[in-house]
């Protein structure tokens, strides 16, 4: 009876208590933007920092970090420090919402950095009263294409080209390979915006595939990779079978055809958020299997040290993250930091929101990054990359380009049919060090 | 024809697997009326231990030895120091059923949490002992292994050792006994609380065990085998939770229909699959196919 | 007469909370008011499993799902139908009412373990049946929103405040609904149900026909709670209702009490607050990765292993006689 009463009491106490400090935590209003002040700059990233997604996204917030970190040690930006505060959204969207509004409510960041995924983005979006706000949300990783609208998401800038514009490519390349365009052709995607986007885009390039397949994520086991495998094996010749899903995914596809012994039977061709050679890797697929595998990239290949961006970005990497092994999610994070302090530097001392949106509307285009596609910002368009070079993995996990020494870039766009273009476009130096000075 | 071989071939595998989990749950429903959750992170925890050893001694059945073992130690631990005061707890009302059930997911998330404590989150492989590349038959390579074959045979000896200490041994009627009626059974000079700690040892040795087969076909990280633990239940489900042959038989009709669904409706219908076998067993059967008839209202 | 007066004891009871929330609303900053909105919805999904297991006895592993019905109800009859928002709210509810009723009267016969496996299989099933079809949305979903708040609040009403409002009050007014029932012959037969079927079918009890009803019930609140977590993140999505919050508000349920409605709100303080505890700890701790983000899983999972071991009749009033 007694710890009835005591149990009530303190249950009661307790509601009370939160109650009392929720009041007595209200905000006072802020007049000046947020996030800045005359030493710091405030930066957020919610990202998959546990869950599957992690496998392919876990080292960005690190990645950014140390790149930030770097800067900080070389005078920051206009002597403020970056300061970048990652929070854990798990790919949820319920969480991205929050996680999202942690970071403007709570954190008070100045601009969202590298926000990741659609289903979760879209929600934060609209959940952390973006726009209203007017907070810049620079270079988010998805290949989502809408989000290059200036109405829904007026302070968003994409960096990554979409999943549309990568199909489209693949397609053009596999039409324009002789070896590759009368063979038969599968598709396995992951059932949700990775593959989803990927489908649309064959469509747009008019590439048919024999058979499409989709699986739910975390769905796709090797029993079931064997029978799909062994279905598609039935296709004469060597027909092309393209994977767009996680990593994972791609791992045990790849070790079902090692068990049945049909790595040499197909053309394989990898996206570009599966086809991480090192993780591959790392997964126990066998580097002969890697060998000959195609993917798409519009990044040099991470272990190209002779590239001055890789290289420069390995050298980061091992002073201000170290422990951590440097792959494309490591090369990517570290070029939207670069972007990032570009776009920071554009704006001017006096660092406002609506002045960054502007510096990267009208200058973003010129940007210095690793990218060899050229980026799009304009007064009319948020999309950063939009092309895409095709290569070949060679059994120590580089891609290569697939013409010998030619590395071709085709751009292109996400909602038409038009047909990608050959590019002309010559990537700019990496400044001294590493370090704008634009 | 080659791929309705191979779906053959690779349901058996697949259903072997989850046989090993559905038993497991079962043995543990058996010996004590819990849905034991924690299974997964049971399994898991008992696998990369097994890895360890693995990696240290270079040798895949030491390591597969120290799975077993451990995940003995820490089933009979689990029960006796964490299982063992709830029920003390817990004496009447619907919260006898709900609580256990409680408790083991938690027991779940903390040992998944102490796994990324100790391992990290990133995911590791464990390679298999034997050859997991197809046997080649005049010349096509069949979607069966020697490892493949690993599997069927541990898991069919586990089976039949099982059932003979189920149905044959003094032990096994302990076993059951205590589950069913532990009064009674008090009452005939069985130590209930001991005998249900071995229940809990068994099946946390086969949890080990299954971790140890699948692994190798999948990737090791705390959550590895959450997948396994939500097939293995509803095999157990859809067997009769009160039968070791319905675990095997549920799991294995759980795996047929998962994969040849997939291979020639949609890969999209896996789980939904799983779920309407599900119901339609259900239905016909509430207990599930091979409960006894008593069908109580536990 | 003795009945009646604590009938209007309640409904007094629920206009002062009431009162208090819309007070507290105009003095809590836009995060505090947003966090509130998520107690509050929690708080609904929490009354859900409650009803459902606490009262009548069944226990359901797929109260993701059931919510999920429910939202893609309300999202659907905003966008589609071009419902009011707040009908939507009443779409969504009986929408998962209903499918609830039909799941009941299927699962009927199940017992314990039983009904718990299948609710399991139709939670992982769900996000796979939502991307099936077209008009669903596919993995980017349908956007809900709930509008702004009128004009005539002003301009310094926030959209977090009106989040707040809705949420609170939706989840009052249903919670109380819940609460009168319960008092009820309703509650009795459920209770029943829960305490001696044997019993409770020899006074005459239809079994199958009440498990049904209640699940029903519980299906509609949840579809409710679902409602209103969508209007919270501005639109409905398969990975919005992952398993784990199947388990998350089954933790909530037992750490406030399953046979208790009163614990609700700290349920749904428990569920939002601990995750943002453990962020922070982990955060001034710091130490390996693996340990930050493993940090928040262990807490939440400690501290539903707590208050089983500890207060498996929740903190509030212990099961002393049947209520």
């Amino acid at each position: 009876m007694i710890r009835n009463t005591r149990m009530k009491r303190i249950s009661i106490v307790s509601a009370v208590a939160v109650a009392g400090a929720m009041v007595l935590s209200t905000l006072p209003a802020q007049a000046a933007d947020p996030g800045v002040t005359s030493t710091e700059i405030k930066l957020g990233l919610s990202s998959p920092q546990t869950g599957t997604a992690a496998l392919s996204y876990g080292k960005l917030p690190k990645a950014m970090k140390a790149y930030f970190d770097y800067i900080n040690a070389n005078g920051g930006v206009y002597g403020r420090k970056i300061k970048l505060v990652a929070r854990d959204d798990k790919y949820l969207p319920t969480q991205a919402a929050t996680q999202t509004t942690n970071l403007v409510l709570n954190d008070k960041v100045f601009a969202l950095v590298g926000a990741l995924g659609t289903a979760t983005h879209t929600k934060a979006y609209a959940a952390a009263q973006l726009a209203k706000n007017n907070v810049p949300d620079l270079f988010v990783n998805t290949g989502f294409s809408g989000f290059d609208n200036k109405t829904k998401y007026p302070t968003t800038f994409l960096v990554l080209p979409s999943y549309a514009m990568e199909a489209k490519i693949i397609g053009k390349f596999i039409a324009d390979t002789p070896t590759l365009k009368p063979q038969a052709s599968f598709l396995v995607a992951q059932d949700d915006e990775f593959g989803i986007d990927g489908v649309n885009g064959f469509k747009l390039a008019g590439h048919a595939f024999t058979k499409t397949t989709l699986y739910p994520q975390g769905g796709l086991s090797s029993a079931l990779a064997e029978t799909a495998l062994t279905g598609f094996s039935a296709a004469p010749g060597k027909p092309v079978i393209v994977l767009m899903g996680t990593t994972d995914t791609t791992a045990t596809i790849l070790k079902a055809a090692e068990k049945l012994s049909l790595t040499t039977k197909f053309n394989w061709i990898v996206g570009s958020v599966g086809g991480d050679a090192n993780t591959l890797l790392a997964l126990g697929v066998k580097s002969t299997t890697i060998d000959g595998v195609m993917a798409a990239s519009f990044f040099p290949d991470a272990k190209d040290t002779s590239d001055e961006y890789v290289s420069q970005f390995m050298k980061i990497n091992m002073s201000y993250n170290p422990g951590v092994s440097f792959d494309n999610v490591v090369l990517q994070g570290m070029n939207s930091a670069m972007l990032t302090v570009q776009a920071l530097r554009a704006a001017g001392k006096n660092l406002t929101r609506a002045g960054l949106i502007k510096a990267i509307e009208d200058k973003g285009s010129t940007f210095a990054s690793a990218g060899l596609a050229p980026l799009n910002y304009s007064a009319t368009s948020r999309v950063g990359y939009n092309g895409y070079w095709f290569g070949q993995l060679n059994a120590k996990g580089e891609l290569l380009p697939y013409i010998t020494g030619k590395r071709t870039l085709y751009t292109t766009d996400s909602t038409t049919t038009s047909a990608p273009v050959l590019s002309t476009y010559e990537r700019k130096p990496i400044p001294k060090n590493g370090i704008p000075t634009n | 024809m080659l791929q309705f071989i191979t779906a053959i071939l690779t349901s058996l595998s697949a259903g072997a697997i989850y046989a090993l989990m559905s038993t497991a749950l079962v043995l543990v429903w058996r010996s004590t009326r819990v849905i034991n959750f924690a299974q997964a992170g049971q399994a898991v925890l008992t696998t990369y231990i097994g890895y360890e050893v693995t990696v240290r001694t270079g040798s895949y059945w030491y390591g597969l030895i120290a799975a077993i073992l451990s995940g003995a130690l820490i089933g009979a631990t689990i029960d006796r120091f964490f299982m063992r005061p709830i029920f003390k707890r817990i004496k009447s009302g619907p919260i006898v059923m709900i609580a256990p059930v409680v408790a083991t997911l938690g027991l779940l998330g903390i040992i998944q949490a102490i796994i990324g404590f100790i391992w990290g989150l990133s995911y590791q492989t464990l390679a298999a002992p034997v050859s997991t590349d197809g046997y080649k038959i005049s010349e096509t390579v069949i979607a069966f292994s020697p490892f493949n074959l690993m599997v069927l045979i541990s898991v069919t000896i586990t089976m039949i050792l099982l059932t003979i200490l189920f149905q044959k041994t003094n032990i096994g009627l302990a076993l059951r006994a205590s589950a069913y009626s532990p009064e009674i059974a008090k009452l005939s000079g069985i130590k209930v609380d001991a005998v249900r700690t071995l229940g809990w040892a068994i099946a946390g040795a086969a949890g080990g065990l299954a971790g140890m087969l699948y692994i190798p076909n999948s990737y090791l990280y705390p959550n590895g085998m959450d997948v396994l633990l939500v097939f293995g239940f509803i095999a157990a489900v859809i067997g009769g939770l009160d039968s070791l042959f319905g675990a095997v038989a549920g799991a294995m009709i759980l795996g047929f229909a998962i994969n040849f669904v997939a291979t020639y409706v949609s890969y999209k219908l896996v789980f939904p699959t799983a779920f309407v076998i599900l119901i339609l067993v259900l239905l016909v059967k509430p207990g599930g196919l091979f409960s006894s008839s008593k069908g109580r209202k536990d | 007469m003795h009945k009646i007066s604590a009938n209007r004891k309640r409904l007094f009871t629920f206009i002062l909370l009431g009162w208090a929330l819309l007070l507290i609303g105009d003095r809590i900053g836009e995060l505090r008011q947003y966090q509130g909105a998520f107690v509050a919805m929690y708080a609904l999904a929490i009354a859900s499993i409650i009803l459902l297991t606490g009262y009548s006895g069944q226990l359901s592993l797929g109260h993701s799902a059931l919510m999920a019905v429910g939202a893609y109800a309300g999202a659907l009859s905003i966008n589609n139908l071009k419902l009011n928002p707040v009908i939507a709210l009443i779409v969504a509810a009986l929408v998962a009412g209903i499918f609830g009723l039909i799941l009941g009267i299927a699962a009927a016969r199940l017992s314990g373990p039983y009904l718990a496996g299948t609710t399991l299989a139709l939670a992982i099933s769900l996000p796979t049946i939502a991307n099936q079809f077209t008009i669903l949305g596919g993995e980017q979903g349908i956007l809900f929103d709930i509008g702004a708040p009128p004009a005539r609040f002003g301009e310094g009403f926030s959209q977090y405040k009106w989040f707040f409002w809705i949420s609170s009050l939706a989840a009052l007014i249903m919670i109380w609904m819940i609460s009168n029932l319960m008092h009820s012959k309703f509650g009795r037969v459920f209770r029943a149900l829960r305490d001696n079927q044997t019993a409770a079918q020899l006074s005459g009890i239809n079994i199958g026909r009440q498990k049904a009803v209640a699940f029903g019930l519980s299906a509609g609140v949840a579809g409710l709670a679902g409602g209103l977590l969508v209007m919270l993140i501005s639109g409905v999505s398969p990975s919005a209702f992952p398993l784990s919050l199947s388990f998350s508000l089954l933790t909530g349920a037992v750490v406030t009490g399953v046979y208790d409605l009163k614990g609700v709100m700290l349920g749904g303080l428990v569920l939002v607050a601990i995750p943002e505890i453990a962020d922070s700890i982990g955060s001034r701790v710091g130490g390996s990765d693996g340990f930050t983000m493993a940090l928040p899983g262990f807490l939440v999972s400690a501290l539903l292993i707590l208050a089983v071991l500890f207060l498996p009749n929740g903190p509030g009033k212990l099961l002393k006689k049947k209520m």
